[in-house]
C-alpha cells in the first residue's frame, strides 16, 4: 500500500513529516509522489496561513470524492489551530499532532486495513493518548523526537531541536498550534547531529521556533542553546568532517553575545545570522508584543558585527501590520538601509486565525501594504548586490546544493547563505563543497567559475 | 521557570467594579515570577486566554482579575465559575517581571490601565516594600473598585470622564506633569494608545528603551 503526504507549511513542518514517512515505512507502507496512487492520502498542515487552510479543504474535498471509487484512508497533521482541528475531525479519517505520532499505527489498525501494516507490530511503542498535562511536558514528545527522520535530502538535514512557543506576539498563532516551548534533550539532538556528520551531511539546520531560547524550559537539566552549539562545534572538531550548522529561527528577546561568541570558535557553525526584525518601530513591536526595542536589536547587531565581522544578517519583516501608519512604516524602511541586510523575508500582514491580532481590524489597505512590500524589496535589492560586490574576485567555499535552472549550471550557497551558481556539468558535485571564484553579481545571487579542484565532504 | 499546565479548582470569584473580577484558584505547585501571565480556560474547551497573575509570589493560591469581554470567548465563561469549577490553567509566560529593575535600584515607576493593575498588585504583594508610583487610568470612577486592594499613597488615580478622583484626565496627561528621574524604571501595562503615548513621554523624559516595560493588553 502507498502513501502520499502533502507538506504545506516551513521547515518545522518539513521535519515533522520526515518523521512521519519514517514510522509509515515502518508500517510497511510505500511512499509514493504521485497522489493518484496512493491509498494513504495526509497532509502535514500549517494553519497559522490561510492559504494553506484553504488548500487542505480543498484538497480534502478532493479526496473525499475519491472516496466513492476507492477505499482511501486519509490524515492531517502539523501546526493545526484547536477550532481547525474539530472541523478536520469531520472530514480527515485521522487528525494527529506530533505528539501522537507513535500511536498512529494503532489508529491505522483500528481501521481494520488487511495491509502489511495491519500486521505491524514494530518497534513504535503507542503510549497512552496523552492528557492536558503531557501535551505540554517532555513526556509526550520524547516518541516523536525518538522517531529517526526519512530525511528528504542526502546532504542537507533539518534537525528539530524545540516545540512550540511561549512568546505570544500578537500576529502569530504559533502557541495556540503548536503548543508552549519544549525542549528536546541535548543528548537526542546531538546523537542526531553526530549521525548526520557519520553519514556525511554538509548542511544542518537546528529547528525551533525560537532556538535561542532552547533549555530555558529545563533550567539546569538541559544545555542551553550557546552550549548546545559550543557541543556541535566540538563534534566538528572532533570528527573533523566538514559541514555548516545553521539555526532558526532565533527571537531577538532571547539572543545573546554567548551564541555568537560560540558561533565565532568553530568552523562547523555558519556565520550567518537571521535575526526576525518583523518592524523598525517601537510602537508597533509594542502592539506586535516582540516584548524589544529598536535600541535593543540595534545593539544586538552591533554585536554580530562586531563578534561575527564576515556573517550575513537575514531578517523577517512584517508590513502593513494591523494601524501601521507611514511614518512607522518609514521606520521600518530605515532600520532596513541600517542594517544592510544580504536576505530579508518581507511578508504583507494577513490576520491568521487563533492569533490575537485576528481580532482587530485589518485596516492597512491591500494597495498599501503591497506598496510598502514593494519599497522594502528595492531597498533590499540595493543591499543584497552591494554586499554580492564585496565578493567579486574573492574565492569562496560554496556548498553545491542542485542542478541549476540554467542548463549546464550547478548552484549552491556560500556560508552566510547567498546563491551561487556555476558552470558545471557534475552532478557529483551535489552535496559538497567546492571553491568558487565570483565573477558576476546581481541581487540575491552570484555567478562563479570553480577556483580549485572540490575538496570533498571531509 | 518552565511553563507547566495543570487542572486546578476555583477557590472564590469575587467580583470588583463593573464587569470585572477576581478570580482565585489552586496554586498546583506553579512558580512564577511577579508580572507573568497564565494562559486560562474552561476543562474540555479548546479556547483559551492570557491574563496577568495578580496574587504575589508567596501567596498560597493563585489569583488573577479579568474584565468580562461581551463578545468574549472565555472571559463569559469565567465569570461563570463558582469555588469548586475546574480550571485549566498554562503558564506562566511572559517578561514583564521587575526583577533587573529591582536589581539596579532606582525609582519604579507603574501606569495601568483598567484591569492593567493587576501585575502591579502582584508585585505590591511580592515585595511590600517597594517603593514605587502607581498612575492608574479608568474612565469612571466605579472602576475605583479596582484599587480596592491597593493600600498607600503611592496610588494616584487618574479617571477620565468624571470628576471624584485626585485627577481629572488620562494618565498620560498626569505623567506628563511628573518630574520623573532618568534612572527610573517604568512599567506600562493596559491599552496599546496609553502604552504608545507614555512610551514616548518617558522617552521623552531621557529614559531609555531598556527601561521601559511593556505589557500590551489586547
Amino acid at each position: 500500500m502507498k502513501y502520499y503526504v502533502m507538506n504545506l507549511g516551513c521547515q518545522m513542518n518539513q521535519a515533522d513529516s520526515e518523521r512521519i514517512q519514517s514510522v509509515f515505512s515502518q508500517m510497511g507502507l510505500e511512499r509514493t509522489d504521485v497522489e493518484s496512487e496512493a491509498k494513504v492520502l495526509g497532509i502535514v498542515a500549517c494553519s497559522v496561513r490561510q492559504k494553506a487552510i484553504d488548500r487542505v479543504y480543498s484538497k480534502i474535498h478532493e479526496w473525499n470524492l475519491r472516496k466513492n471509487e476507492e477505499n482511501l484512508i486519509t490524515f492531517v497533521s502539523g501546526c493545526i489551530l484547536p477550532a481547525d482541528e474539530e472541523k478536520f475531525s469531520d472530514r480527515f479519517d485521522l487528525v494527529f499532532s506530533i505528539d501522537e505520532l507513535t500511536s498512529v499505527p494503532d489508529r491505522f489498525r483500528q481501521y481494520g486495513v488487511v495491509t502489511p501494516l495491519a500486521q505491524f507490530e514494530g518497534e513504535v511503542q503507542a503510549p497512552p493518548a496523552p492528557t492536558a498535562r503531557d501535551r505540554l511536558g517532555i513526556s509526550s514528545l520524547a516518541p516523536f523526537w525518538k522517531v529517526t527522520p526519512t530525511y528528504s535530502s542526502p546532504f542537507e538535514a533539518f534537525v528539530p531541536i524545540q516545540n512550540g512557543c511561549d512568546k505570544f506576539c500578537s500576529f502569530c498563532a504559533v502557541p495556540y498550534t503548536r503548543g508552549r516551548e519544549v525542549s528536546r534533550t541535548s543528548a537526542d539532538i546531538l546523537a542526531e547531529v553526530q549521525a548526520l556528520v557519520d553519514k556525511g551531511y554538509t548542511s544542518i539546520t537546528l529547528l525551533g521556533q525560537n532556538v535561542n531560547s532552547y533549555g530555558l524550559d529545563r533550567k539546569g537539566d538541559e544545555l542551553r542553546f550557546a552550549q548546545l552549539l559550543e557541543e556541535v562545534g566540538k563534534l566538528g572538531e572532533r570528527t573533523g568532517a566538514r559541514f555548516w550548522t545553521y539555526f532558526t529561527s532565533p527571537h531577538p528577546r532571547d539572543m545573546n553575545t554567548d551564541v555568537l561568541e560560540t558561533m565565532a570558535r568553530y568552523p562547523v557553525l555558519a556565520k550567518q545570522v537571521h535575526l526576525p526584525l518583523q518592524s523598525g518601530d517601537d510602537h508597533v513591536l509594542i502592539r506586535m508584543n516582540r516584548n524589544h526595542s529598536m535600541d535593543r536589536y540595534r545593539s544586538l547587531v552591533a554585536d554580530v558585527r562586531r563578534v561575527l565581522p564576515t556573517a550575513t544578517l537575514f531578517t523577517d519583516i512584517i508590513v502593513g501590520f494591523t494601524g501601521e501608519t507611514d511614518e512607522q512604516f518609514e521606520n521600518t524602511r530605515k532600520a532596513l538601509g541600517e542594517f544592510q541586510y544580504q536576505m530579508a523575508y518581507i511578508a504583507q500582514y494577513s490576520p491568521r486565525p487563533g492569533a490575537a491580532s485576528a481580532r482587530w481590524d485589518d485596516d492597512v489597505p491591500a494597495d498599501v501594504k503591497r506598496g510598502r512590500l514593494e519599497a522594502l524589496n528595492d531597498l533590499l535589492r540595493q543591499t543584497s548586490l552591494a554586499y554580492n560586490r564585496s565578493l567579486l574576485g574573492r574565492t569562496v567555499p560554496v556548498l553545491v546544493t542542485k542542478a541549476d535552472r540554467k542548463s549546464g549550471y550547478l548552484s549552491g550557497h556560500t556560508e552566510g547563505k547567498v546563491t551561487v551558481r556555476f558552470p558545471s556539468d557534475d552532478p557529483s558535485l551535489v552535496g559538497t563543497f567546492v571553491n568558487l571564484t565570483m565573477e558576476s553579481a546581481v541581487p540575491f545571487s552570484l555567478e562563479g567559475r570553480l577556483a580549485a579542484p572540490p575538496t570533498g565532504t571531509s | 521557570m518552565g511553563a507547566s499546565s495543570a487542572e486546578v479548582r476555583v477557590l472564590s470569584n469575587r467580583p470588583v467594579g463593573p464587569g470585572c473580577f477576581v478570580l482565585t484558584f489552586e496554586r498546583a505547585g506553579i512558580s512564577f515570577r511577579t508580572g507573568q501571565y497564565l494562559s486560562l480556560g474552561i476543562p474540555g474547551q479548546r479556547e483559551q486566554r492570557e491574563y496577568s497573575i495578580y496574587s504575589g509570589e508567596g501567596d498560597p493560591q493563585l489569583s488573577v482579575l479579568v474584565r468580562e469581554v461581551p463578545e468574549g470567548l472565555v472571559s463569559r465563561r469565567l465569570a461563570k465559575l463558582v469555588p469548586g469549577d475546574g480550571l485549566h490553567v498554562d503558564g506562566p509566560f511572559g517578561y514583564f517581571t521587575p526583577d533587573t529593575a529591582l536589581k539596579s535600584g532606582g525609582p519604579l515607576l507603574f501606569l495601568a490601565t483598567g484591569t492593567g493593575i493587576s501585575p502591579f498588585h502582584s508585585m505590591v504583594q511580592t515585595h511590600p516594600h517597594l517603593n514605587y508610583t502607581l498612575l492608574h487610568g479608568v474612565r469612571t470612577c466605579a472602576e475605583l473598585a479596582l484599587e480596592e486592594d491597593f493600600l498607600g499613597e503611592n496610588l494616584v488615580a487618574c479617571v477620565s470622564r468624571e470628576d471624584g478622583a485626585a485627577y481629572r484626565g488620562r494618565i498620560t496627561d498626569r505623567l506628563k506633569d511628573l518630574t520623573v528621574p532618568p534612572e527610573s524604571h517604568a512599567f506600562l501595562c493596559g491599552n496599546c494608545d496609553m502604552i504608545y503615548e507614555a512610551f514616548d513621554v518617558l522617552r521623552g523624559f531621557g529614559i531609555p528603551s531598556d527601561r521601559i516595560s511593556t505589557e500590551v493588553y489586547f
